[in-house]
């Protein structure tokens, strides 16, 4: 498949990044090689496959939810503004 | 004393033990020998020199008082600046996380503690482990200790010459596909990726979740079998972490010899079609005359997928990595600008990233987002699927698979950097055992020796899920035999 520039455009938005106008024409050139060597996968049938998610066969694994977690709370230390123990960001409305 | 060249972490702990040397003498000449050579190799970004020098104190006194002591007591080494250790910083070489102090521990960190561990510092990395030479470090690259203008490979690259260049004994990198291994083979050292699941994740900055492991970079793979023994197992805090038999951890430290010549050795002929450099090729001949003398029985095998890994995993990784990114927002962890809206911030936070890390989370938003998913992103899981069926049917018949750890020997500085693809394909014989989760190691042809004008190369290990015995133990008779 062909990929533009308006879909860079769109994929950097999803992704919260701003590109500059340079940075946009390296990736298209760049994502259009990469793209196109993934075409190779299209000789593989692959109707009969399930996909697999992940490296490991473990299913539902639980534990005690402990409210002893000795890492609770250490979390909002590391906040870069921390206003009376809560994240302090910009108004959202 | 012992020259600081020839030091593991085992002659280190019996030197300990017999009162050849302190602990703290040899953490001063490592915190010298960094003082000295990492000028030139950039392979640590932070220092724990305090904490070092007090911890060797500590064992130097548990010492003289007669108390008993374990391999890792007083060990110097250097952490791959992606894994947390409380209260030092851990950018993952990413200006985004520049000012980011750990909070917490890692549970390798942890363990290691526990077992009184000396941590010297923190060390370079390909941002957020996104690269296969460390040259995407936002914060320089590393060189290569055995070639100051060649790369020492990456993403562990840091690690890798830290140990290389004698400014630590041994160390952890994380590998997500080829980032333990594929350094340790351009830097003349050992690397050992073990089976998904049997080191636990939590406090390693997530790359690609469903590949990451952290393992050991060492000089030798006794070393490597020590340190492993000491992170592995299962932790509450990693869901997809699992237990490992204790006998086994035993075994890894005192291999059978009888064992050894039990085990059939694959050939698999996809990784043996060419694209090899002259001096890669010249050492893998090498290895595999020095294990036939072991008396190892050999089978050519073939993996049929092999030759579609690297775009199965340059579509599951990116996908992985653009979710696990989205987290370094400015909002939490580090915060370089304040705006006065959130668009502002995201935005102007995540300009922040670095090229290679920006065309990951594009390609990855890309092979997720809608219409694409079943082309791209499921196809690949597909395909992932087929590469595990392959190595589950090879290890019908054989036992361990032998095969090249990178094409080529260290590479020049700026010599890939103008083509993603090419550095891609770096790690395009390394990427198939972290798809199919099965364990790997990469040990050194033979003993490098600097200023000799030779550059190291490495062969690659791979066996069965949870069977890191099987290479440890082969991996350390043939240390034996060349060290003869």
């Amino acid at each position: 498949m062909e990929i533009k520039k308006e879909t860079i455009k769109h994929l950097a938005e999803l992704s919260r990044i701003k590109l500059t106008e340079k940075e946009e024409e390296h990736l298209l050139k760049d994502l259009a090689k990469i793209i196109n060597h993934f075409n190779e996968l299209e000789e593989i049938n692959t109707s009969k496959v399930l996909p697999i998610n992940g490296g490991t066969n473990n299913l539902n694994i639980f534990r005690e939810d402990n409210p002893e977690n000795p890492y609770q709370g250490q979390g909002k230390e590391s906040f870069p503004e921390n206003k009376e123990g809560f994240l302090n960001i910009p108004s959202v409305f | 004393m012992l020259e600081l060249q020839n030091l593991t972490i085992k002659n280190f702990y019996e030197g300990l033990k017999n009162k050849k040397f302190k602990a703290l003498e040899i953490v001063q000449a490592f915190l010298k020998s960094i003082k000295k050579e990492n000028e030139k190799i950039n392979a640590y970004l932070f220092l724990n020199e305090e904490n070092a020098i007090k911890q060797a104190e500590n064992i130097d006194l548990k010492i003289a008082q007669g108390k008993e002591i374990n391999f890792l007591n007083g060990a110097p080494l250097a952490i791959k600046d992606n894994i947390l250790i409380k209260d030092l910083p851990c950018t993952a070489s990413s200006k985004i996380l520049e000012n980011y102090i750990a909070s917490y521990d890692a549970t390798v960190i942890q363990k290691l503690k526990e077992k009184n561990a000396i941590f010297l510092g923190k060390t370079n990395l390909d941002e957020f482990a996104m690269g296969s030479s460390t040259e995407n470090s936002a914060f320089g690259p590393t060189k290569n200790p055995y070639d100051l203008e060649r790369v020492p490979g990456g993403s562990s690259g840091g690690s890798a010459a830290a140990v290389a260049a004698n400014m630590a004994i041994a160390a952890l990198g994380s590998d997500t596909g080829g980032s333990i291994r594929q350094p340790a083979s351009l830097c003349g050292l050992v690397g050992l990726k073990p089976t998904y699941g049997a080191v636990s994740r939590f406090g390693l900055i997530a790359m690609a979740s469903s590949l990451d492991q952290i393992g050991p970079i060492t000089k030798t793979v006794e070393d490597a079998a020590i340190i492993f023994e000491a992170i592995s197992g299962k932790d509450d805090f990693d869901a997809t972490s699992s237990e490992i038999n204790l006998n086994f951890k035993k075994d890894i430290l005192n291999p059978n010899i009888e064992n050894i010549k039990n085990l059939t050795i694959g050939l698999p002929k996809e990784y043996f079609i060419g694209g090899l450099d002259k001096e890669t090729e010249n050492g893998l001949n090498l290895a595999l005359e020095n294990l036939k003398n072991l008396g190892l029985k050999f089978k050519e095998i073939s993996l049929p997928h092999t030759k579609y890994a690297l775009s199965c995993y340059y579509i599951i990784m990116p996908a992985e990595v653009s979710s696990n990114l989205a987290r370094f927002d400015g909002i939490r962890y580090s915060r370089a600008y304040n705006e006065k809206s959130l668009l502002e911030m995201y935005l102007k936070n995540k300009s922040l990233f670095g090229e290679e890390t920006k065309r990951r989370i594009i390609l990855g938003t890309f092979v997720l987002s809608s219409g694409y998913y079943d082309a791209y992103y499921k196809k690949a899981q597909q395909v992932r699927a087929l590469i595990l069926e392959d190595f589950k049917k090879a290890f019908e018949e054989v036992d361990v698979i032998f095969a090249p750890t990178s094409p080529t020997i260290a590479f020049k500085i700026g010599e890939k950097t103008s083509d993603p693809l090419s550095m891609y394909l770096s790690d395009v014989f390394t990427i198939p055992a972290n798809l199919a989760g099965i364990p790997a190691i990469s040990i050194p042809v033979k003993n490098y020796y600097k200023n000799k004008n030779e550059l190291p190369v490495g062969f690659q290990l791979m066996t069965k899920h949870f069977q890191e015995k099987n290479i440890l133990e082969l991996g350390q008779v043939y240390e034996k035999l060349i060290n003869n």
